[in-house]
């Protein structure tokens, strides 16, 4: 009896301090995303004509808001990721922590870079703007935001090293991760990896190689700014930062999705059928998200141009895995199930809409002829909003309210649910006000708007001031989870659900 | 014009897949044996993936069939008119900005320091043409006229923190 209890107090102990570093991933990147949100704001009322910014602050928190979103969810993405993976594969503590210490210098260095030293190339950080800035910004600046930025990548890129290690520990290699030898017919089906593991494998695979293009670009750029005289080809140095960027970005969705796999079976008890068509989706998706980075430079016409006829193809194509099978199998396992809606269920249903739904202005955009009056117009952060705001982060919010429900007897309120429509709503807004401003060809990043323009920005502004609160009322759950845990220690960790 | 017709079936797809997340949710209440669903809807769906495949393929020959990145086919006594266009920050240096209505024009386009993006804006704001305008490299916009009026140039990719006063005109005549 007595060396059962210790037993007990031993894993609980454990399963405290696994999950604590988890609950600190998510609340970090859940709070950035929400002061992120705030900037977004105060951009939308200055373009909006009701605020009055100076171009040097908007451009600062255009920098701060793309860099700190991306790195934030991406972030807190991981946490996700990793919370699911442990069970599969053994994954390092270590790396985990170095991770978010090295996220967390990487924060203060960009902070300080962009505001102290008024930096501001926006996240794609294209060269040669980091040392050409025509005055506004100094070396100081420029080497503080890509040194930081380098600081965040390797901190991630260790971590995916683990999670390769661990998978081609468990499963043989990555080919095997993604279930290839089950697509050959090698295996059965029944012994392909689990889902949890076939999109750690994909966005291993696809990250690695986007921070290594990212590093490699990032200190091209470091080496202009100390040195101008030493260039590049601005050309390549725009392919590897859209390589980087492009597949970076869209690798939070791909870490995202897996609560929905997690989690959606556990509330409609139905069985989230890995088959030969998901491995092909995900084998799709792996090579897809490696090449379709050339649709962000549709306007260069001196790219070769089968890359980019390339662009607009693989773009299309690239849809097909997700709505033919992610979307269409939460459709599938939701339908008819009897499912318990709650706040984790419900986000994590939401996620699956926004990301099928900001697929359509995605592909509509990478067809070359509409690119040619759309590129760089707000439509792109119109789509953009769509599938990371209603897609992405949703995500994120959906295993934030799991993790509390299973790991804590704290239950969500009338308030939760609320936020939860006022969330839709908001991002729905703010979504469409883009796409709108899109449409009557309102260019993206600018300081300022013609009259004509500032309608849109405006009410994207006051859905925005609505999305805040939502996020803040879903990040306040989350906190009051993480308070109650410390008290009360981790007695729920793993309830059944349906 | 390209930006309705994109908001349009953007709009209206989306819609579609808003309706069919809705129509699950409502239905999501009942409870129903998985595997007649499951056999009913992966049947339903080699059906639906296999539109969804000609669909796309359908679209992207059509759309792929005239691309702005060539150049047009003149008439045998026409010469384009080539305007050499280098953008600063942060401001348009063209080599021409008077032109005809119906005059066919190749924008030879480059930067002299950082990426800019040329885009050709006509008397109601619509975005007409554009492409980047990169350090090292010349890309090339080729557009004609139809209206007369007063065209501007804005930039079109972020360039520090006058990107957004960097506007040029162009006058086109009858």
């Amino acid at each position: 009896m007595g060396c059962l209890e210790m037993t007990t107090i031993v894993d609980k102990g454990e399963l405290k301090s696994r999950n604590s570093m988890i609950a600190t991933y998510l609340v970090i990147g859940g709070a950035v995303i929400a002061v992120m949100m705030i900037f977004g704001v105060l951009m939308l009322l200055a373009q909006g004509g009701v605020l009055d910014l100076s171009p040097a602050a908007f451009y600062q928190f255009l920098t701060i808001h793309g860099t700190g979103m991306i790195g934030a969810a991406a972030l807190a993405a991981v946490g996700l990721m990793w919370y699911f993976l442990r069970d599969y594969v053994e994954l390092s503590k270590k790396v985990f922590t170095w991770n978010l210490i090295l996220f967390l210098i990487a924060l203060v260095m960009i902070i300080v870079g962009v505001f102290s030293f008024e930096y501001a190339s926006a996240w794609t950080f294209l060269y040669p703007l980091p040392a050409l800035s025509a005055g506004a910004w100094g070396i100081i600046g420029a080497l503080l935001y890509l040194g930081g930025m380098l600081v965040l990548g390797t901190g991630f890129l260790l971590l995916y090293i683990d999670t390769g290690r661990a998978i081609i520990r468990k499963y043989g290699s990555l080919g095997k991760g993604l279930g290839w030898d089950v697509i050959s017919g090698k295996k059965d089906v029944k012994d392909a990896p689990p889902a949890t593991v076939i999109a750690s494998t994909m966005v291993t695979i696809v990250n690695t190689t986007a921070i290594v293009a990212g590093a490699v670009v990032l200190i091209m750029n470091v080496i202009n700014v100390i040195n101008p005289a030493f260039t590049f080809d601005p050309l390549l140095a725009k392919n590897l930062t859209y390589a980087f960027g492009h597949i970076f970005a869209n690798a939070i969705i791909y870490m995202g999705v897996i609560v929905v796999y997690e989690i959606l079976p556990r509330y409609t008890n139905r069985k989230w059928a890995v088959n030969k068509s998901f491995l092909i989706a995900w084998t799709m998706s792996t090579a897809f998200t490696l090449v379709i980075y050339t649709h962000h430079m549709l306007m260069d016409s001196v790219m070769p141009k089968w890359m980019l006829i390339m662009g607009q193809a693989l773009s299309y194509a690239n849809g097909i895995p997700v709505l033919v099978v992610t979307a269409y199998g939460a459709l599938m396992i939701v339908y008819k199930s009897g499912i318990k809606w709650d706040m984790a269920s419900g986000l994590a249903f939401l996620s699956m809409f926004g990301w099928s739904v900001g697929v359509v202005p995605a592909i509509v955009d990478a067809t070359i002829v509409v690119n040619h009056v759309m590129h760089n117009t707000k439509w792109v952060p119109g789509h953009f909003h769509m599938y990371m705001g209603l897609g992405a982060v949703v995500m994120l919010f959906a295993f934030m309210y799991y993790l509390a429900k299973v790991d804590s007897n704290l239950k969500p309120n009338g308030l939760d649910k609320l936020a939860f429509v006022c969330y839709t709503l908001a991002m729905i807004s703010i979504s469409a006000q883009f796409l709108v401003s899109g449409a009557i060809s309102t260019p993206r990043r600018w300081a300022t708007h013609f009259p004509e323009w500032m309608g849109p920005a405006l009410f994207g502004a006051i859905a925005g001031v609505f999305l805040v609160i939502a996020t803040s009322i879903f990040i306040t759950h989350f906190i009051r989870y993480i308070i109650v845990r410390n008290k009360t220690g981790s007695d729920f960790y793993e309830r059944k659900l349906a | 014009m390209v930006q309705t017709v994109a908001w349009v079936t953007s709009l209206f797809f989306m819609i579609v897949v808003a309706a069919v997340f809705l129509i699950v949710v409502i239905k999501s209440k009942e409870k129903r044996d998985y595997e007649p669903i499951k056999k009913k809807w992966y049947k339903a769906r080699t059906f639906y993936a296999t539109i969804l495949v000609i669909f796309f393929i359908v679209v992207t020959i059509y759309t792929l069939r005239e691309l702005p990145y060539d150049q047009p086919v003149y008439g045998e006594e026409i010469k384009p008119t080539i305007v050499d266009v280098e953008a600063l920050q942060f401001g348009w240096k063209m080599s021409e900005t008077e032109f005809k209505v119906g005059e066919p024009i190749e924008f030879h386009v480059t930067s002299g320091d950082v990426t800019h993006g040329f885009g050709i804006y006509d008397e109601n704001m619509n975005l007409i043409a554009q492409t980047q305008a990169m350090p090292a490299y010349t890309n090339k916009v080729y557009t004609t006229f139809d209206e007369p009026g007063t065209y501007e140039i804005l930039c079109l990719e972020y360039c520090g923190l006058g990107h957004h006063v960097m506007i040029g005109k162009l006058e086109v005549t009858e």
